[in-house]
């Protein structure tokens, strides 16, 4: 979890670099004015690469700040891992 | 590259006050990843300025080509696709794809294309383009079945080919080409973002258009090993016949190797030899007439039983170039590792004949190291002129150096309308050892320098009893008055020992009336050569910029013994 967060604060820190490191947790949509649809696809595509996920496009309006992506994360992470064992 | 690291390498640039480089990049699309990676590629390629790509509004690329002021932006970069054509051929418009439309799309095409021809003859000749032609497929236009060739398809793709054709020939315009290997269209990214380019895609294009516009340095030589490389067997063990390149015994691929090498020499590209060898045994196999390389193109053939480092070293002095001009293809990946170790610029390559795949990437990857965009007469001169240096080097037994230079009838023809001849800038990019300050430019900063007040550029011919060299020294400068102010001056390698940069400052000081000259001289790793030359004239190694009076000069230049002629614009 710690490791996750840690990750997705440097994903945020390459997409909004004037964004200081303790701003970054309560990043949002609404109190980022660099956050726009095109800095969304940033972030999406950087987040992408960092955790192999895929961020669809019909998922990216719902994710507009730290807590939502985070969160999104962490049950991709869960839905995964329970996958993984059902297979064994 | 991926998406991460090109955000890195554009955020960890200290821009600092490092100049800036302005790249206009014109795309009828979102160009949001295809303008990142382009500029992280040209920041890798770059790292002496700062770039910075700017955009033009998408989906005008006539009008984006019209706004373009050379003042703001020095280079440009255009993704052409289907949909700037005509938006009825891409996915966002509803236009219609029946048969109805097709006929207005094709005259649409043609109409479209003629506007962008306009638009980037307006554009001044020296502002470098790279232009890439639509990557993304078609979209389901035509009535017939996919895995048909349908007319009104050809007479699109026809109009592209023609339009391609143009650009080619127009000097400041380069086409990119695409290996197709990875899938470039993303229809979700296009219908919710107007993003057509997978990451991937948008990645090779960007690192293309950055290839174009900031070409690497071609490799000038290459060296080669001999058994189980250029030809498969050992010479020494089965006999000089026995060796092969053919279809027959499966060693067709060490004949295309000979026949790349070949036409690599035929492009001015320097083919030596290093081999653990019998120099007897190797002679008797170039005698062969079904060799596909003659004997005559590879100078010097280094065949002994030495270290092949010591063959390099001796190869790389003949030469006269630097290490990392050179690449060196051998079968073994121990001579490779050794001939590393001693020289670590040469660019080493193994020639896996076990493995086809691996030739045939070897042959595509030594196309691309000695890449040129032009074949120029003196190109087809090195190799001989090689010879001839080594001549010069080397003066015939009992002759002196200074009656072996009378007697070399040389002639040298100083051209003032060097300004109009692209081998100026060529030779200026490229040479390292006789070079006044070790500064590159791109077309625009030349012709920047040209323009200037009082400029001038000169360009030295030669060419003596052993052979033409071709054009191989360049000076620019500025001609005021009382003094005249040298920013540029190189001399080819090929071109050394023979006292040319004595006659060149000679020969300005008998066009202008100057009475001194300023060097804008700076010393770099590689220059050492005009180092030593300023040394014999101040008497010290110059470490900033200097000056020399013309008495001076006149009083320390040693005899000369050229044939001069002058040609002026």
């Amino acid at each position: 979890m710690n490791d996750l967060r840690f990750r997705l604060v440097q994903c945020f820190s390459l997409a909004f670099p004037e964004l200081k490191a303790p701003e970054v947790y309560s990043a949002s949509a609404s109190s980022v004015a660099a956050w726009d649809s095109m800095a969304s696809i940033i972030l999406a595509n950087v987040i992408e690469e960092e955790f192999k996920v895929k961020l669809d496009y019909d998922v990216l309006p719902e994710l507009v700040s730290f807590d939502l992506i985070l969160n999104y994360l962490n049950e991709n992470n869960q839905n995964d891992n329970q996958l993984r064992r059902s297979e064994k | 590259m991926q998406f991460t690291e090109a955000i890195k390498i554009i955020r960890d640039f200290p821009a600092s006050d490092l100049p800036r480089l302005h790249v206009r990049l014109m795309t009828g699309f979102t160009p949001l990843h295809l303008q990142t990676f382009l500029q992280a590629h040209l920041q890798q390629r770059i790292p002496g300025k700062c770039v910075m790509v700017q955009t033009d509004v998408y989906g005008d690329l006539t009008g984006a080509l019209t706004r373009i002021d050379p003042a703001q932006a020095s280079h440009g970069a255009i993704a052409l696709e289907w949909t700037d054509l005509d938006p009825r051929l891409g996915f966002r418009q509803l236009g219609g794809w029946g048969p109805k439309e097709l006929a207005d799309i094709g005259e649409n095409v043609h109409a479209k294309l003629s506007a962008l021809k306009e638009s980037l003859l307006n554009l001044p000749d020296h502002f470098p383009l790279a232009l890439s032609l639509p990557t993304v497929d078609l979209a389901p236009i035509f009535h017939t079945p996919s895995w048909q060739l349908c007319e009104a398809e050809i007479r699109l793709r026809h109009a592209i080919d023609e339009f391609a054709l143009w650009a080619t020939s127009t000097p400041n315009i380069k086409l990119v080409r695409l290996n197709a290997t990875l899938p470039p269209f993303d229809l979700k990214g296009e219908l919710m973002a107007g993003l057509p380019y997978t990451l991937a895609h948008a990645d090779r294009l960007a690192e293309a258009f950055a290839k174009l516009l900031a070409p690497p340095l071609p490799k000038k030589g290459l060296i080669t090993d001999l058994d189980d490389t250029l030809w498969a067997g050992i010479a020494g063990e089965i006999g000089p016949d026995a060796v092969s390149w053919d279809l027959d015994r499966k060693t067709q691929h060490h004949g295309l190797y000979q026949q790349l090498l070949r036409a690599l020499s035929d492009q001015g590209v320097l083919i030596g030899v290093a081999s653990k060898n019998d120099p007897e045994i190797v002679e008797a196999v170039f005698r062969r007439r079904d060799l596909a390389i003659p004997r005559d193109r590879i100078f010097p053939l280094e065949a002994y039983w030495n270290e092949k480092s010591e063959s390099v070293t001796r190869i790389l002095k003949t030469w006269n170039i630097h290490a990392d001009s050179v690449v060196f293809v051998d079968d073994s990946s121990s001579e490779l590792a050794e001939v590393k170790s001693v020289h670590p610029g040469v660019e080493c390559i193994r020639f896996d004949g076990q493995d086809y795949n691996a030739v045939h990437n070897l042959l595509r990857q030594l196309r691309d190291l000695f890449a040129k965009q032009a074949i120029t007469t003196e190109d087809s001169l090195r190799r001989e002129s090689l010879r001839s240096a080594a001549v010069f080097r080397q003066a015939p037994p009992g002759t002196s150096h200074e009656n072996f230079l009378q007697a070399a009838e040389a002639q040298i023809t100083f051209d003032f309308a060097a300004a109009k001849n692209p081998r100026s800038l060529e030779l200026v990019d490229k040479t390292n050892q006789f070079n006044l300050n070790g500064t590159h430019y791109s077309e625009p900063e030349w012709r920047a320098i040209l323009n200037a007040p009082n400029a001038f550029a000169i360009s030295a011919s030669y060419r003596d009893k052993y052979g033409p060299l071709g054009v191989i020294a360049v000076m620019t400068g500025i001609a005021n008055d009382e003094l005249l102010s040298v920013n540029t001056w190189v001399m080819s390698c090929r071109a050394f020992g023979r006292r040319i940069e004595h006659q060149c400052l000679k020969a300005i000081l008998a066009h202008f009336s100057a009475s001194e000259l300023l060097f804008q001289f700076s010393p770099t790793p590689r220059n050492e050569y005009f180092q030593r030359f300023s040394e014999s004239l101040l008497g010290e190694k110059p470490s900033a910029p200097f000056k020399i009076s013309r008495a001076l000069f006149l009083d320390r230049c040693p005899k000369l013994y050229h044939e001069v002629e002058f040609h002026h614009e």
